[in-house]
């Protein structure tokens, strides 16, 4: 939800299709509200409805359609347009959103992007306009389990802030983060991430310093997907990789049906050989984590 | 990264080096840009927003084994001083580039490239001419073809009406936006480098031993090739090598924290790719600057120690050659 212009398609193109933050420039303004199911880790499928943010649809929404709009919500994605003009009607927006899901969704979980973050460029300036919404929708955000990002789909804060939101939704992560733990542990590896298949999002990893590696990992994701692109332009789609030296070896290998594993060992004693004998062992096992939820909730 | 301990400006009267590369062209067809994006990793989109200043002294910028490319000023500043020192077009291992901006009128510069020919040529009848016909990218495929066939054809014939020798001269298509500039520019320090011919011959016979599909030598900073066998090069083949190894330069910084270019060390990288199709790719370090990038099957690639144990052999004679 979020009003025309603020880049609600734009971020669910950048990140459920392959567009590019360039391929944004040709989106039109979206016709009412367009529905997409995105398979997502095994058996959670997500429904995203993609609300037009032009008057003429939110009055509808907010008036005859409020119940089926807001009805059955298991998350809102609120996304304030930075460049927003009359910042006063863009709360009054939110409210209205807010006390049709208190009506209708009253467990929603409510995230709000701070959007085109990246039209400020000092680094001090962005903190200090996160914290100043974060403050003001806080304020008005009673009753509702809510978190504020600021984001752009010129850097990897969007998926910063899709990582977050799709980890609250795995029902079984608790389980899949202690395995993955111990995966790392056994084959001596020093990180091990998961990410989705098609999104590339950061699933869980394993590192516990989390502000610092997981910008690192959004960066990997960013570089992989990018690469994933060049491959497709040859008709050569991508697979895996693997770099080894005297060092350390690096591994991103499909995974499960939707996962893929990145395993970095910095070890020199640990031979890259191993470690892959130790993926591929690992994979079957948490076949059953990842794919399919109930097996171990 | 930082590249400027490369560069140095080095006065007009300074010697040149031995192996060189001049590029030369009027003021503003985009030599200093081609050097920025090749030798300082600039990308190309940030090189169009900055204002470079002209060109007042050549620049030195270091290639791989022992080659110099020389960025001079534009040819009409270098007019003022009195035209090019015929000198620096001697000897053996001299090349000239000649840059000509395809989205402006070419006559001028054309003419400007005939008078330096006739100098150059006078020096040294064998210096190998590559013309540039740069800034291609605003071109639609059949004004490229067009803009080539042009400026080819008049080149030509005015090197006929004065009888020059033009045995030597090559053309080239190309633009800082994709792969054809470095492709371009390994084209023409390929022809440099010692024992150019054996290096080849040595990557023929490593492709035709491991099967393989195709290897190009090159330097992992620049992406320039120095070498490669000699089966035709696809440009989007070579394009998608650069962009592997651009990726895995970014994801070994991510997770190790260091490229594979420590600069002190050879560390004996390694690295493979596969694809969802039949193709696979693998990249052995050769030393410090230089990596075999080789292409093929899947089936050869998985038997990879065989693939392995080859690279290293190979690796190995390069290293002699090259010392
Ligand atoms: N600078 C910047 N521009 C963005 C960002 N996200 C989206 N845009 C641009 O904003 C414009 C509008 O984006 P849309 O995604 O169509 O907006 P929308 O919210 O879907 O609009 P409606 O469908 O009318 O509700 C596009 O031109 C995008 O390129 C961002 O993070 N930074
Ligand atoms: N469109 C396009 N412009 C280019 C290209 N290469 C250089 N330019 C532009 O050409 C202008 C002159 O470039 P510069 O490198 O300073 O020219 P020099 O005087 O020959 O060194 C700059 O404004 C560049 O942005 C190219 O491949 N395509
Ligand atoms: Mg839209
Ligand atoms: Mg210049």
């Amino acid at each position: 939800m979020g009003r025309s212009g603020a880049g609600k398609t734009s971020m669910r193109s950048v990140i459920f299709t392959n567009y590019t933050a360039h391929d944004t420039r040709r989106l039109g303004a979206t016709i009412d509200v367009e529905h997409s199911t995105v398979q997502f880790m095994g058996d959670l499928s997500l429904n995203i409805w993609d609300c037009g943010g032009q008057h003429k649809y939110l009055d509808n929404y907010l008036n005859e359609q409020k119940e089926n709009i807001f009805g059955n919500v298991e998350v809102l994605i609120y996304v304030f347009d930075l460049e927003t003009t009359n910042q006063e009607s863009e709360y009054e927006l939110y409210d209205e959103c807010l006390q049709n899901l208190g009506l209708y969704s009253r467990d929603a979980k409510v995230y709000c992007l701070v959007h085109k973050i990246d039209k400020i460029l000092d680094d001090d300036m962005k903190a200090q306009t996160i914290a100043r919404y974060e403050r003001a929708i806080k304020k008005r955000t009673k009753g509702f389990d809510m978190e504020v990002f600021g984001t752009s789909i010129w850097d990897h804060t969007i998926y910063r802030a899709w990582s977050r939101i799709v980890y609250k939704l795995i029902p079984n992560m608790a389980t899949i983060e202690r395995h993955l733990r111990n995966f790392c542990e056994l084959t001596e590896a020093s990180e091990v991430v998961l990410f989705e298949r098609a999104t590339f999002l950061v699933v869980c990893h394993t590192t516990v310093d989390e502000t610092q590696s997981l910008n690192r990992y959004m960066n990997v994701s960013q570089a992989i997907k990018d690469y994933r692109r060049t491959c497709q332009a040859v008709q050569a789609p991508f697979h895996s990789m693997e770099v080894r030296n005297r060092y350390y070896s690096i591994f991103v290998e499909p995974f499960t049906k939707s996962t893929y594993i990145l395993v970095i060992t910095t070890d020199p004693e640990v031979e890259p050989a191993v470690t892959k004998a130790n993926i591929n062992a690992a994979r079957s096992h948490f076949v059953k984590l990842a794919d399919n939820s109930e097996v171990l909730q | 990264m930082s590249d400027t301990d490369l560069t140095q400006g080095s006065q007009l009267s300074e010697p040149l080096a031995d192996r060189r590369i001049l590029v030369m062209g009027m003021p503003r067809s985009g030599k200093t840009c081609i050097m920025q994006l090749i030798f300082e990793d600039k990308n190309p989109y940030d090189l169009m927003d900055q204002l470079i200043p002209p060109t007042m002294v050549r620049t030195a910028y270091d290639m791989i084994s022992g080659i110099t490319v020389y960025d001079f000023p534009g040819i009409e500043d270098l007019a003022d001083v009195g035209g090019p020192d015929p000198e620096i077009f001697v000897g053996p291992n001299t090349s000239l580039v000649y840059v000509i901006d395809a989205q402006n009128e070419a006559g001028k510069s054309l003419a400007e490239l005939l008078a330096l020919i006739r100098v150059a040529l006078a020096a040294n009848p064998a210096l190998p001419v590559n013309v540039f016909i740069h800034k291609i990218d605003g071109l639609s495929e059949e004004l490229k073809m067009e803009t080539q066939q042009g400026i080819q054809q008049r080149v030509l014939k005015n090197m006929g009406f004065e009888s020059l020798d033009s045995s030597n001269v090559q053309f080239f298509l190309t633009t800082v936006f994709t792969e054809t500039i470095r492709e371009a520019m390994s084209r023409v320090s390929l022809r440099m480098v010692p024992r150019c011919d054996y290096l080849e011959s040595l990557l023929n016979s490593f492709c035709s031993k491991s099967s393989l599909d195709k290897v190009f030598l090159l330097d992992v900073r620049s992406k320039i090739y120095l070498a490669t066998d000699s089966s035709p090069t696809d440009p989007q083949l070579y394009q998608f090598a650069c962009k592997t190894i651009d990726t895995i330069g970014d994801i070994s910084m991510l997770c190790a924290g260091l490229g594979p270019e420590r600069d002190d060390e050879v560390v004996m990288q390694r690295t493979v790719v596969t694809m969802d199709t039949n193709m696979r790719l693998f990249m052995y370090q050769v030393n410090l600057e230089l990596s075999l990038l080789c292409l093929g099957p899947s089936a050869v690639v998985k038997q990879q120690s065989l693939l392995e144990f080859n690279a290293a052999k190979v690796a190995k004679a390069i290293r002699q050659i090259l010392q």
